[in-house]
């Protein structure tokens, strides 16, 4: 009874380390660190299980608003997503998002889903014209 | 706020109604101040309400002002715009051709006519039609655009456009520009750059031409420039014969 009793204790303490860990992500871009450091993220996505979750759902819902009904604000942009999102390389540059190690594809390999976002979407931010 | 309660103040001549009518249509409200300094509010903030169709968007083209170099400059402008123009793979039919330069000749009088052909932005476009997955689409505001999201590359629309308007991307792309996502396997045609439209700006190509050959802007708005054109002038439609009721009108043809 008391190994069970240990065992049932080490997990459920795993699963709160789990928990204060998955505040944190591996790469979060950097102005998303910034933003995050400056204590403001809570103001762009006020619930991260929400966003985590619901994100592919928001995309969908979004694109079409944007393409079909023609409102574009930050908030319905995929633009404004990889702007926050990307990092730069030790040369400056922007590193696509979708690369490995970078934001979309750290939890996307994780889980198995693939994304094509980027076939056609510019996976860095704006282009110096 | 406040600036709109003084312009509204400022000018009495207009009613509240007709003042934010107006600075919502073309986005730039100018208010004069009593001095005789002149204030400009550029609403540069992204509507949060869609489209409606109270508007429509067109663009006339006069044939008789636009010279072969000012279609050369549309042409380039719609490419730096939109990104089109610079597949490598692609050969031939398969590029890219979003806005085309093309002569007509009167058969009995050899009269040629340059044109600069883009989509048509019909009000009954036969590529929604035909389109099998609804990807191919037109906004409220008359805009026909390719969803690419629901785009299948199944080419119907370019059969069954008469224009010859739409391109197939036939290779993998890299470093789109930010506005206009093109990817390998979607059909692609002119937007009437509608992302520029949406902040109150002009579409690439009409920018780029410095005359008045071209005109663009809201059909349905008595006010417009292109509406009063149109009013004056003798225009035609690229095979009106189909009924389509094009939004890009030709007048010199």
């Amino acid at each position: 009874m008391n190994r069970w009793l240990m065992v049932l204790f080490s997990l459920m303490t795993t699963t709160v380390f789990a928990h204060t860990d998955s505040d944190s992500h591996a790469n979060l871009g950097d102005r998303a660190t910034e933003l995050k450091e400056a204590g403001e993220s809570k103001n762009i996505h006020p619930d991260l299980t929400e966003i985590r979750i619901m994100h592919p759902d928001f995309m969908m819902h979004k694109r079409d608003k944007t393409l079909r009904q023609g409102v574009r604000t930050k908030r319905n942009s995929l633009k404004a997503c990889v702007n926050c999102h990307s990092s730069t390389d030790k040369n400056d540059e922007y590193i696509p998002i979708n690369q490995q190690g970078q934001f979309c594809s750290t939890c996307h390999q994780k889980v198995g889903t693939s994304l094509d976002c980027f076939s056609c979407h510019r996976s860095t931010p704006k282009e110096d014209l | 706020m406040n600036k709109r309660q003084t312009a509204v103040q400022m000018d009495k001549n207009l009613n509240r109604r007709e003042f934010i009518k107006t600075t919502a249509a073309t986005t730039a409200g100018v208010a004069t101040i009593a001095s005789g300094i002149t204030l400009t509010t550029y609403a540069n903030v992204a509507s949060e309400n869609p489209v409606t169709n109270e508007k429509r968007w067109g663009m006339l083209i006069d044939t008789n002002k636009l010279t072969e170099t000012d279609i050369d400059d549309m042409i380039d402008a719609c490419q730096e715009e939109q990104g089109w123009g610079s597949e490598i793979l692609s050969t031939g039919d398969q590029k890219s051709g979003w806005i085309k330069k093309i002569k007509v000749k009167d058969t009995a009088t050899d009269r040629i006519s340059n044109l600069a052909l883009m989509c048509q932005h019909c009000e009954e476009p036969p590529c929604v039609d035909v389109c099998p997955t609804n990807a191919s689409m037109k906004r409220e505001d008359g805009i026909v655009l390719v969803d690419k999201h629901l785009c299948i590359g199944c080419r119907y629309c370019m059969m069954a456009c008469p224009y010859d308007a739409r391109s197939f991307v036939h290779e993998e792309l890299t470093d789109q520009r930010e506005h206009m996502p093109r990817g390998k396997g979607t059909v692609e045609s002119c937007t009437m750059c509608v992302h520029k439209v949406d902040k109150g700006e002009q579409p690439a190509c009409v920018e780029a031409v410095d005359s008045d050959a071209v005109i663009f802007g809201d059909l349905y708005d008595s006010n417009s420039k292109i509406n009063q054109t149109l009013k004056k002038i003798q225009s035609a439609q690229i095979r009106a014969d189909l009924n389509l009721n094009t939004a890009v009108r030709y007048s010199g043809i």
